[in-house]
């Protein structure tokens, strides 16, 4: 469900970046007030947990699409709101940086997806009014599966948006949207059922640590985070390294979604569309200046890539030199005894 | 278990490369991080059908790969990872866009298959140069960076320490799986009757790893807050490879530098 730099506009970008910053600023101002010192290296420990269970893709029954967890909604429950989402920040910024997964211009539109929406949105309004009557097994299992499904659908729904207003994707806003929905709920329900497992045996091992977090309470200090780390450490491991025997090569959700689309559609260039196409043309200005726009002329159309590829050598050649300036002058400076 | 050794050797090799002492390596990290992001944003705001004009912007990735002596092959096979999704988002723009563009020797070529070849141009290109900053600057370095563009310390601080565990965890998930397959002869994986105990060892190796790296941390007088080098103010040098480049990739992004020349010819 990341998207990547390519998949979004310098404006859609911007103003997401914006947005997701606007919501760590926030999330860093509260989390200021009520953080102690031990809560630090939790989150840490917890962004590497979050990070190897996203490596992790489980396939999912009938569908012959695999998803990954997003952990939103489990990091929400164990760290509070705040904290989480800065946790999850981190985790985001590490794999776009180096996993090209995800992408930097891109990192607003996947904080808000993945992050914003679970953490900040979901959590408080979802989550812990369903289990702030008193925690039941039964309850915090609800409460995973209702959060990760919603929070799930409100990305693959802002996937779609961002996607379609970038004008990247020329998909039809429906049909993208009918593709991306319904596995998306497929995928919350199934992370949504993990995330409950694993929130009531931290439940069962450690009550006061869902407890503090749900009434939002700081940590008192007797409590050992020593363990919980290391139940959330077991879990980190199972997921891991469990799933992976069942980790498949199938494409994830998003990908299947345009799969299928290509699957059943067929590339054909019917007489009809030539006819439109040279209507479409004398209306579109097209390059300009290039031969793209009179098709008939073979000719043409050869002599710009030639002179296309002619012209990108020379800027070959002047980028070039420009390397080697830089590199003249920096050798020089390095050659200089100390003034 | 594929995912996790591959992880931790792109991370090992990535950390390697920073390691590089070429002029990339020693510009500054706040610069490189400039130019990394004027370079995307160039590159995401080309027109979806101007192909021509996007693939001038190919010398910036070439030329900087050149000068800080990265090996291709290795960034290469990162970029596989994220080019599935925008190519299955260029193959949509294939069929629901045939409008005729032009015709290369009697094969009809439509706008679909030029925004097709854009997205995945940009793709490459968007990726490369994230790759680039990342095998040339240290995450410590770029960390420091978002400090002094008024980052929240917190967030500085998990974005560190998620790095580092994410080090030891994977570390000794790779060790511990070489070990078991060396005494499982033929096995294809990890048995789920050998998960429990597996799990268990790592479990106890990693959390006492990690709570020897926090304990080692407080004996250097952590106190809930991290502490970084400062590194060496912006250079001249700098400064003119950042203005440089900057105006370059500008000049590059608004004239077709082909066309012109083409028009020559």
């Amino acid at each position: 469900m990341h998207m990547a730099d390519a998949l979004v506009s310098p404006a859609v970008g911007g103003i997401m970046l914006a947005a997701s910053a606007g919501a760590i600023a926030y999330s860093a101002y509260k989390c200021k007030d009520d953080l102690d010192e031990k809560k630090i290296p939790l989150m840490g420990v917890m962004g590497a947990v979050i990070f190897a269970g996203q490596m992790i893709n489980f396939t999912i029954p009938g569908t012959g699409s695999s998803g990954h967890i997003g952990g939103g909604i489990l990091l929400a429950a164990l760290l509070g709101p705040f904290p989480a989402f800065l946790t999850i920040t981190a985790v985001l910024l590490i794999q776009a940086l180096f996993f090209a997964d995800g992408g930097l211009l891109a990192l607003g539109c996947n904080l808000w997806n993945m992050g914003f929406y679970s953490c900040l949105v979901i959590y408080p309004l979802i989550f812990r009014p369903i289990v702030k009557k008193g925690l039941t097994p039964t309850r915090i299992t609800t409460a995973s599966i209702i959060s990760v499904v919603i929070a799930l659908s409100l990305g693959a729904f802002s996937v779609v948006v961002e996607t379609l207003s970038s004008g990247i994707t020329e998909l039809p806003f429906v049909t993208f949207l009918g593709l991306m929905i319904p596995i998306h709920l497929a995928i919350g329900l199934v992370e949504g059922i993990v995330t409950g497992g694993i929130l009531v045996f931290v439940y069962k091992m450690r009550p006061e640590l869902l407890e503090t977090s749900v009434a939002n309470k700081k940590l008192a200090k007797t409590v050992s985070i020593k363990k919980v780390v290391g139940i959330l450490l077991v879990f980190a491991v199972v997921i891991g390294g469990g799933v992976s025997v069942f980790a498949s090569t199938n494409p994830d959700g998003l990908e299947w979604a345009m799969k299928n689309v290509t699957g059943t559609t067929e590339l054909a260039a019917d007489g009809s569309v030539y006819e439109t196409a040279a209507d479409i043309q004398k209306a579109t200005a097209f390059l300009p200046g290039y031969s793209f726009k009179s098709t008939s002329e073979k000719s043409s159309a050869a002599g710009t890539s030639l002179s296309g590829i002619i012209g990108g050598g020379i800027t070959l050649l002047l980028a070039g030199g420009t390397g080697l300036l830089i590199y003249a002058i920096k050798n020089k400076k390095k050659n200089q005894p100390d003034a | 278990m594929a995912n996790i050794s591959d992880s931790m050797n792109t991370i090992n090799s990535l950390e390697e490369m920073a390691e590089g002492k070429t002029i990339i390596h020693q510009l500054h990290p706040m610069v490189k991080l400039v130019i990394t992001l004027l370079y995307i944003v160039l590159v995401v705001s080309f027109d979806p059908y101007n192909i021509t004009g996007l693939v001038v912007l190919a010398f910036y990735p070439v030329i900087l790969m050149a000068l800080a002596e990265i090996p291709y092959k290795p960034l290469l096979t990162r970029m596989l990872v994220a080019l599935p999704f925008s190519f299955f988002a260029g193959i949509s723009n294939i069929i629901f866009n045939q409008n005729l563009a032009l015709m290369i020797g009697g094969i009809p070529i439509t706008y679909g298959v030029i925004s097709f070849f854009s997205i995945t141009i940009k793709t490459v290109f968007t990726v490369m140069a994230v790759l680039i900053l990342i095998a040339t600057t240290s995450l410590p370095q770029i960390s420091y960076q978002l400090l002094s563009i008024k980052v929240p310390k917190l967030i500085v601080e998990q974005i560190m320490l998620t790095y580092r565990y994410i080090s030891v965890l994977l570390e000794q998930v790779s060790n511990m799986y070489t070990a078991y397959m060396l005494r499982s002869p033929g096995g294809k994986g990890i048995k789920m009757k050998d998960m429990g105990i597996f799990v268990g060892q790592l479990l106890l190796k990693s959390f006492d790893r990690a709570e020897n790296i926090y304990y080692a941390m407080k004996c250097r007088g952590y106190d809930g807050h991290y502490l970084y080098a400062k590194p060496d103010p912006i250079k001249s040098a700098d400064w003119i490879f950042l203005l440089g480049t900057a105006f370059l990739l500008i000049m590059m992004r608004f004239f077709d530098l082909s066309q012109i020349i083409g028009s020559f010819l």
